[in-house]
C-alpha cells in the first residue's frame, strides 16, 4: 500500500485539500431515509461505537455490532457494552455478509487489519464507513471497487454525542465521500442520513474530503491541541516551581487554567480570550505571543510539511511496527513530569485569577491557534477546516486536561494524536528554552497587574486590538460559531 | 452599618456565646432582580432550640438557609457561635433539596436517562466507596453509619454506582452523610422529599437522636409529622421572620378560576386506542433484575395511578414507555399500537407523550426562560432549538396566561422557586395536547398547598380525554380523576385494580394499614 495523497497529481491534491462546505439544514430534509431498513453493522464497541450505535437505533435504524472472536469469547468490555444494551452481537463471519453498511469505529492502528478481515466478507455494493481517513489517505488502503466509502466524524467525545442527542440536539459533524469509491453515487446521501441518525444535522455538518480531514486533523492535534498545551503546561509549572511559587498552587493553576482560559476562546474566539485581560496585560500577552509565533513558526511548518509529504505517517507507522517503542517511552516520560506528580493544592483560584496569573498560557494559546490556522491555510486547507481543527477543538482538549492532567489526556486521545503530541513536545521544549529564561512570575504564577500602573497608550491599544480582531481565524470563527449555534442561540436570547 | 456577609467573619467566635445564642442574624437583606426577598430580617437561635421554617414557596426560606450556611452572600450580619466545648464538628451543614453529584473526575456532566445505559467504563463511585471516602475525610467510624443505612432502608444500595441512583436516593445519601457527621448545625431543605412512609418515620427518630447529642436542627418544610425535638416554628412573611405556634399545613388553596385554553379542551388526536401493552417485560442489569414479567395494558383515556416503594421499578417502567430505555428493544412492548423497535425513532414516540419527573426536571436546561421551556414541549427537546410558527407561539402565550405565569414568562427557570418551576414543566408537558401524560412524582418537593393546586390543574387539564399515568406516594394527595391503579413491588406487578373514586382514599388507606403496600 502506498500513501494515497502522494499518488495524486498536484491539481487533484489541491482539489481534495480544498473541500469544506457548511451544509444548509435543508440538505437534511430526507432524514434517515437513505439508511432506513438497511443493516448497519458497527465494528468495535468503545465510547464512540456504543454511543453512535445507541443514537442510530433510537433514530429508528437497524444496528448491530461485530467484534473479534476473542472479544466475544472473552466477554470483554466491548462485548458487554453491546449485549447489555440489547444489541445483537456476532463475529465478522456472522454479521458482515448481511451488512448494507459496515461502520469501522476501531482505533486507527487496527484499521488495516480490520479492513483486510472484513472486506472479503462484505456483500457486493455495500458501504464502508470510517470516522477518520487515516487508513485511506496515509496508509493508502485500497477498497474493493464495488464498495462505497464514506466518512462521518462527530467532532466530540462519544459521551457528548449521546448526551446532546438525548436532549434533542447534536454535535458538529464532518462528512465526506471517498472519490475513488462511490460507484453508485449514493455515498453523500448515506453520509447525510448517518449524520441525521446521530443527531449531527441539528448542530451543523461540514462537507469535507478524506484528504482534507486527515491533513488538517493531524496538524491540529499535534501542534496546538495536544502538543502545545502539553509543552506550555509543563514549562509553566516548572517555571513557577523554580521561582518559588507553591507547587500545589502551580499545579492547580496549570491543570484548570487552560480550561478556564479556553472557555472564553470557545465563546468568542481569540478576541474574547484576550479581552479578559486588563489593557496592560493584553498588550503584554500580545507582544509575547508574537514572539512565540516567530520562535515556533518553523516547527509548525515542519509538522505541516511532514504531514503533507507523508513523512509523519511513515515514521509513526515505523514505530507501530517497532512495538510502539517511542510512544511508550514518551508516554512514561510524561507520567514522570513534576506537574503530573504534584496534586492540585487546596488554594481557591477565582475565575479571573486564572487569566491574571496565567498570562503566559493566554499567550501560548493565541500563538498556537493562530500559527496552526495560518500554517494549514497556507498549505491549501480551507479556513473552515483549519478553524475546526485548531480553535474549535482546543477547549475540548483543555477540558480533558482539567479532568485528567496530561498523562491521561494523552491516553484518551487517539494513538495518532498522542504520537504527534510527543513528537511536537520533544522538539518544542528546546526551542523555547531561551524564551523561558526571560519569563518571570508576573507572567505565570502572580497577578501581572500587581504593582503596575494600569495606563496604556491609546494608539498602541487600538493597534493591538485591531491585529487580534482582524486575524482570519477571528473572521471565519465568528461566521462559523454563528452558524453552528444559530438554533442554540434562541435558547439564550 | 451593614456589610456583606462573609464566611470568614461568621466562623469567628463572637462574644454572644455567654448569652446562649448560637445563631444571631440581624438586618439581613437580600434582593433578587430588584425584588426584595429578605428585608431587615432578624433571627436569634438559642442553644436548645430546633426550628422548622415553613410558609409559602418563594418566600426566601432556601436563600436564608444558604446564607446561614455561608453558601450565598447577602447584606447584613450573620454570627454563628459554635460551642467550643462540644465534641461535634463546628460546622453548619446544609442538605439541599436537590443534590448534584459528581463523577470520579469531579465533574457533574451527566445527562438525562444515562443511568439506564450499560457502560463498562465506570465513571462514578459506588455508594459504599463514596461513604468510605466521606468517613475518612471527616474522621468518622464506619460502624456508626450502618444503623443509619438500615433505618433509612438504604443498605442494599451499597454496591450501586452513584449514577444508578434516582434523585430520591441521592437525597437519602445526603441525609445519611449528615446524620453520620453530626455537625453542630444541620439545616435540611425538604427533608421528607422522595422518602416513603417508613423512611420518614425513621428519619424523625434519627433526627431526635442527633438532637439529643447536641446537633441543632433547622428543617425547611411544611409537613406535620416532625421530630419531637422540634420546639420552634417560623415563617418568612414580607421578608421578615415571624415566629408562629405551628406550621399551618392545611391552608386554603387559591381558587383557580381561569378558563382552559380552547386548544386543550378538545380531545387529543389518538393514533391508536392501545396506548401501552407490555407482555412479559423483563429488565436487568447484569445479575440485578429490576423488572420481572411485567404485563400491563393502558387504553386511550384511562387514568392510572402507578405506585410502589422506592426502588420498586416505577421509573424504569416509565422509561420504557417514554422510549428512553435501551433494553426496550429486546422486550415485547407496544406503544401507540406499534411494536417497539419496528423502525420508529424515540422522537416518534415522544411526540405522543408529555412527561415530567424529578429526574427530567433535574437535567432540564434551567437557563431557558419560562416561555422557551414551555415552547420546547412541542419538540420534546431540552432547550428550544427552533423558531415557533405563529399559531404555536400564540398557544404558548395562552397556556402561560392560564397558568398565571404571564408576568414571569421571560424569567430564567433557575431563578424561580421549585414550585413554579414544576408548573412551568407541567405546562411544557401539556402544550401539545399529548395523547399520554406521564406525571412521575410531579409534586416531589412541593408543599401541601402547591400540591393541591397542581393536582387541581391536572384534573382540569385531563378532563378532555387525555390518558394519564400518575406516580404519587401513598400518603400524598392525588388528583381525583384517577380510576385505575397498578402497584409494583420488587420489580413485579403486585396489584392491578380499579379505583372507585368515592372510596379510593379509604381503600388505599386500609391497604396501608393492613400492610399490603
Amino acid at each position: 500500500m502506498s500513501n494515497y495523497f502522494n499518488t495524486l497529481p498536484l491539481r487533484e491534491k489541491l482539489n481534495q485539500l480544498g473541500v469544506c462546505d457548511f451544509m444548509d439544514s435543508s440538505e437534511f430534509l430526507d432524514g434517515v431515509s437513505a439508511l432506513k431498513g438497511k443493516k448497519l453493522v458497527i465494528v468495535g464497541c468503545g465510547a464512540q461505537g456504543l454511543n453512535q450505535g445507541l443514537n442510530l437505533r433510537d433514530s429508528g435504524l437497524d444496528v448491530s455490532y461485530t467484534l473479534r472472536k476473542e472479544a466475544i469469547e472473552g466477554k470483554r468490555d466491548s462485548w458487554k457494552n453491546a449485549t447489555e444494551n440489547n444489541f445483537k452481537v456476532g463475529t465478522y463471519e456472522e454479521l458482515i455478509p448481511t451488512a448494507d453498511v459496515v461502520i469501522n469505529l476501531t482505533p486507527d492502528k487496527q484499521h488495516t487489519a480490520v479492513v483486510n478481515a472484513i472486506m472479503p466478507l462484505m456483500k457486493d455494493g455495500a458501504t464502508l464507513l470510517y470516522s477518520h481517513g487515516f487508513n485511506i489517505v496515509e496508509e493508502g488502503m485500497q477498497i474493493r471497487k464495488d464498495l462505497t466509502v464514506i466518512m462521518v466524524a462527530p467532532k466530540c467525545p462519544g459521551s457528548e454525542v449521546r448526551a446532546e442527542y438525548v436532549r434533542g440536539f447534536g454535535v458538529p459533524t464532518l462528512i465526506a465521500v471517498h472519490p475513488e469509491n462511490d460507484p453508485q453515487g449514493k455515498g453523500l446521501a448515506q453520509a447525510k442520513a448517518y449524520a441525521v441518525g446521530t443527531g449531527g444535522h441539528r448542530a451543523g455538518v461540514l462537507k469535507s474530503s478524506f484528504v482534507a480531514e486527515v491533513k488538517s486533523d493531524l496538524m491540529g492535534e499535534q501542534t496546538i491541541l495536544c502538543g502545545l498545551l502539553q509543552t506550555g503546561s509543563i514549562l509553566s509549572f516548572d517555571k513557577m516551581v523554580e521561582k518559588g511559587i507553591d507547587a500545589g498552587y502551580a499545579s492547580k493553576l496549570v491543570q484548570y487554567g487552560v480550561e478556564v482560559i479556553t472557555e472564553a476562546l470557545k465563546q468568542g474566539g481569540i478576541t474574547a480570550m484576550m479581552d479578559r485581560l486588563s489593557n496592560i496585560a493584553k498588550i503584554k500577552a500580545f507582544e509575547i505571543s508574537e514572539e512565540l509565533k516567530d520562535i515556533m513558526r518553523p516547527l509548525f511548518q515542519k509538522h505541516q510539511d511532514d504531514i503533507m509529504s507523508g513523512e509523519f505517517s511513515r515514521i509513526m507507522m515505523e514505530d507501530w511496527a517497532n512495538g510502539d517503542k517511542n510512544l511508550l517511552a514518551w508516554r512514561a516520560e510524561t507520567g514522570e513530569t513534576a506537574f503530573e506528580k504534584t496534586p492540585a493544592g487546596d488554594a481557591k483560584i477565582g475565575e479571573q485569577e486564572y487569566f491574571d496569573n496565567y498570562l503566559l498560557m493566554v499567550a501560548f494559546v493565541r500563538a498556537g491557534v493562530e500559527l496552526a490556522f495560518e500554517t494549514m491555510v497556507q498549505a491549501g486547507i480551507k479556513p473552515e477546516s483549519a478553524y475546526y481543527e485548531s480553535l474549535h477543538e482546543t477547549p475540548l482538549i483543555a477540558n480533558t486536561i482539567a479532568r485528567k492532567k496530561l498523562f491521561e489526556m494523552n491516553r484518551v486521545i487517539s494513538d495518532t494524536a498522542e504520537y504527534g503530541c510527543y513528537l511536537f513536545d520533544q522538539a518544542c521544549k528546546p526551542l523555547l528554552s531561551d524564551f523561558m529564561k526571560k519569563v518571570d512570575t508576573d507572567l505565570v504564577g502572580k497577578n501581572f497587574n500587581e504593582g503596575k500602573d494600569g495606563g496604556v497608550d491609546n494608539r498602541k491599544l487600538i493597534d493591538v486590538n485591531e491585529a487580534i480582531r482582524s486575524h482570519e481565524v477571528e473572521q471565519i470563527g465568528a461566521t462559523l460559531r454563528k452558524a453552528m449555534t444559530a438554533m442554540k442561540a434562541i435558547k439564550t436570547a | 452599618m451593614s456589610s456583606p456577609v462573609n464566611m470568614n467573619d461568621r466562623k469567628s467566635k463572637s462574644p454572644l456565646g455567654d448569652l446562649g445564642v448560637s445563631v444571631a442574624i440581624s438586618s439581613l437583606n437580600l434582593k433578587y432582580q430588584q425584588k426584595s426577598v429578605l428585608k431587615d430580617l432578624n433571627w436569634n437561635i438559642n442553644r436548645s432550640e430546633n426550628w422548622v421554617l415553613g410558609g409559602t414557596s418563594g418566600s426566601g426560606k432556601t436563600s436564608l438557609a444558604k446564607i446561614i450556611a455561608g453558601l450565598q452572600n447577602a447584606i447584613g450580619e450573620v454570627k454563628i457561635n459554635f460551642d467550643t466545648g462540644s465534641h461535634l464538628p463546628a460546622e453548619v451543614l446544609f442538605v439541599e433539596s436537590w443534590y448534584q453529584f459528581k463523577n470520579l473526575e469531579g465533574v457533574a456532566n451527566f445527562y438525562y436517562q444515562q443511568r439506564y445505559t450499560s457502560q463498562q467504563a465506570k465513571d462514578t463511585l459506588t455508594v459504599h466507596a463514596e461513604l468510605v471516602g466521606f468517613g475518612k475525610e471527616n474522621g468518622l467510624h464506619f460502624d456508626h453509619v450502618e444503623p443509619i443505612l438500615e433505618a433509612l432502608n438504604f443498605a442494599t444500595f451499597a454496591s450501586s454506582q452513584l449514577i444508578e441512583l434516582s434523585s430520591g436516593e441521592h437525597k437519602k445519601l445526603q441525609l445519611v452523610k449528615a446524620l453520620w457527621l453530626k455537625p453542630q448545625f444541620l439545616i435540611i431543605d425538604q427533608p421528607y422529599t422522595g422518602l416513603d412512609a417508613s423512611s420518614r418515620k425513621n428519619l424523625n427518630i434519627l433526627l431526635d437522636e442527633i438532637s439529643a447529642d447536641g446537633v441543632q436542627l433547622i428543617l425547611i418544610c411544611n409537613d406535620s409529622e416532625l421530630p419531637s425535638s422540634i420546639n420552634h416554628f417560623a415563617e418568612i412573611k414580607n421578608g421578615q421572620l415571624v415566629e408562629v405556634d405551628s406550621i399551618d399545613t392545611v391552608s386554603a388553596t387559591e381558587k383557580h378560576s381561569r378558563e382552559i385554553p380552547y386548544f386543550l379542551k378538545e380531545s387529543p388526536v389518538y393514533s391508536s386506542q392501545n396506548i401501552i401493552k407490555m407482555v412479559d417485560v423483563n429488565i436487568s442489569y447484569g445479575e440485578k433484575q429490576v423488572l420481572k414479567n411485567i404485563n400491563w395494558e393502558v387504553k386511550a383515556g384511562e387514568k392510572w395511578l402507578l405506585q410502589g416503594h422506592n426502588g420498586s421499578g416505577k421509573s424504569t417502567l416509565l422509561s420504557l414507555v417514554n422510549g428512553d430505555h435501551p433494553q426496550s428493544y429486546a422486550n415485547e412492548l407496544y406503544l401507540f399500537g406499534n411494536r417497539r423497535g419496528s423502525g420508529e425513532s424515540i422522537w416518534d414516540i415522544k411526540q405522543h407523550i408529555g412527561l415530567i419527573s424529578p429526574e427530567f426536571h433535574w437535567y432540564f436546561d434551567a437557563t431557558s426562560t419560562v416561555w422557551q421551556s414551555i415552547a420546547s414541549g412541542f419538540y420534546d427537546t431540552v432547550g428550544l432549538f427552533q423558531q415557533l410558527p405563529y399559531t404555536k407561539s400564540a398557544q404558548v402565550d395562552e397556556l402561560i396566561a392560564y397558568f398565571g405565569l404571564t408576568g414571569s414568562k421571560n424569567e430564567l427557570l433557575n431563578t424561580m422557586p421549585l414550585g413554579k418551576q414544576r408548573l412551568v414543566l407541567l405546562a411544557r408537558t401539556i402544550i401539545k395536547n399529548p395523547e399520554l401524560l406521564i406525571l412521575d412524582e410531579p409534586c416531589q418537593g412541593l408543599d401541601i398547598q402547591q400540591t393541591q393546586h397542581f393536582n387541581q390543574l391536572v384534573d382540569e387539564l385531563c378532563s378532555n380525554g387525555m390518558t394519564l399515568i400518575y406516580v404519587g406516594h401513598f400518603e400524598s394527595q392525588l388528583p381525583t380523576c384517577l380510576e385505575k391503579r397498578i402497584l409494583l413491588e420488587n420489580g413485579e406487578v403486585k396489584i392491578v385494580e380499579s379505583l372507585n373514586t368515592k372510596t379510593r382514599h379509604n381503600e388505599v388507606r386500609s391497604n396501608l394499614l393492613h400492610g399490603t403496600i
